[in-house]
């Protein structure tokens, strides 16, 4: 198989990786172990394989990873601070806006592109935003309620510790 | 899916996108946002040639119209100005239409026509709008009508041309209405019928202009061209909407799939033909 070298910038540490020219960027994300990437539907329907893509939010399975040469990728293992989580995650962890947890990375995200584009959303904002992550536990209304929490108290969970857990593959 | 691809370009031009894929001996594909061809797949292709980088991601107004380029996105038409006033903004409306953030962020109004869905949602609105396709080859550009860039479509003439533009004239102003009206299975999902319509009415209320578009009811989206002349110079009241809901019905050949059964489709082309008609009637200040 022929490759070609990707220059990305994840997680704010630039990576230099030799990818094949028809990879999609879900595989190669994987690949090099960023697992909170989610391999669902790759149909671009679940969103579990959202990321921020120079701060938009793609489907990873649906989206070349060539294309991302000289980007900024953000996947959920770069949302904290070190030990500091992001207010978006703290207000999940405070609100149980996880079940079995699959589907609450592409979320998360998905709500990060919200509230950095709309620090002020209404709910019905938030729902569109979150619309393309299909959580199959079916539980919306925490996730919901913790992004709107997220948006109103940025300042409280800014300082939130990150709690020990294994990694979920 | 793609393990056979040999190389991915990202062409700095529309001079070099069209070189490269004259040069793709038939196995080049065009990429923008990927969310068709990515999930289509496509084992016999061997290239990549990624437009998102040569110049086509635009929204220009020109002479009271606007030109789109091809590599514009979903979310960058449901934000634009220009195309939330252009024609009621029905592009924009159907724009907002077409999948998830995810997807509307990446999706492009080239792709949109170009993978040649009888569903795609920015089809119907444009048609309405009178928009001109314009496609580039090695030997130059041309430009075509979308209806009939829809019909030539995957033809060889087409098959090595890149679409780079979409204009739109400039609507027509005074005494107009507009609307675009999706049904899906959810909020995401993709047409079950979409219908997109625009008329101009005279001060006595009677039809001066008349656009009716319907999608995922036919091949490729159609006006309903039958229809249309029927409402030229009708006044515009509840009974020639309901004529005109009734008309398109004969107009459309639907078929059933997985979303919906032709007959379902077909009547949801009276009901979805009528709302948009009452909305383009209300903004046209007619009242019914």
């Amino acid at each position: 198989m022929k490759t070609m070298e990707l220059r990305v910038t994840v997680n704010g540490q630039p990576r230099k990786w030799s990818i094949g020219p028809g990879d999609l960027l879900l595989d190669v994300l994987r690949r090099e172990g960023f697992f909170g990437v989610k391999r669902g539907c790759e149909k671009g329907e679940c969103g579990s394989c959202t990321v921020l893509v120079d701060g938009r939010a793609v489907n990873s399975c649906l989206m070349f990873a060539a294309k991302v040469q000289g980007c900024e990728v953000l996947t959920i293992e770069g949302l904290a601070d070190g030990d500091r989580l992001d207010p978006i995650q703290g207000a999940f962890l405070d609100h149980g806006a996880a079940q079995c947890g699959f589907c609450t990375p592409g979320m998360i995200l998905a709500a990060k592109w919200l509230l950095d584009k709309n620090p002020h959303p209404s709910e019905d904002e938030v729902r569109e935003a979150m619309a393309g992550v299909l959580c199959r536990c079916t539980g919306y209304i925490k996730p919901v309620e913790a992004v709107l929490a997220a948006a109103k108290q940025p300042a409280k969970r800014a300082t939130r510790k990150r709690e020990p857990a294994g990694v979920a593959r | 899916m793609f393990e056979r691809v040999e190389v991915f370009y990202r062409p700095a031009s529309v001079r070099e996108a069209v070189r490269l894929l004259a040069g793709g001996k038939g196995r080049a594909r065009i990429v923008a946002g990927g969310t068709d061809l990515v999930v289509d797949g496509d084992p016999t292709a061997r290239a990549l040639i990624d437009i998102t980088h040569s110049g086509l991601a635009y929204i220009r107004k020109q002479g009271g119209g606007c030109a789109i380029g091809a590599a514009t996105t979903m979310a960058e038409l449901e934000e634009s100005r220009t195309i939330l006033a252009l024609g009621g903004g029905i592009l924009a409306r159907a724009a907002a239409t077409c999948g998830s953030i995810q997807i509307r962020g990446v999706a492009t109004v080239g792709g949109n026509l170009a993978n040649g869905s009888p569903a795609a949602d920015l089809v119907t609105p444009l048609l309405v709008l009178d928009a001109v396709v314009v496609v580039a080859d090695a030997k130059g550009r041309r430009k075509l009508p979308i209806a009939e860039y829809l019909a030539a479509r995957g033809t060889k003439g087409l098959r090595q041309s890149l679409l780079v533009e979409v204009t739109a004239p400039r609507p027509l102003g005074r005494r107009c209405g507009w609307s675009f009206q999706k049904l899906g299975r959810t909020a995401l999902d993709i047409s079950v019928v979409n219908v997109a319509a625009g008329l101009q009415v005279d001060g006595a209320g009677r039809i001066q202009w008349a656009r009716v578009a319907l999608g995922a009811v036919a091949p490729t989206a159609i006006r309903a061209g039958a229809t249309e002349e029927n409402l030229q110079g009708r006044t515009l009241d509840a009974e020639a909407i309901a004529q005109a809901a009734e008309g398109v019905m004969r107009e459309v050949s639907p078929i059933s799939d997985v979303r919906a059964s032709a007959a379902y489709r077909r009547e949801m082309c009276r009901v979805l033909t009528r709302r948009a008609l009452e909305e383009c009637a209300a903004q046209a200040g007619c009242a019914l």
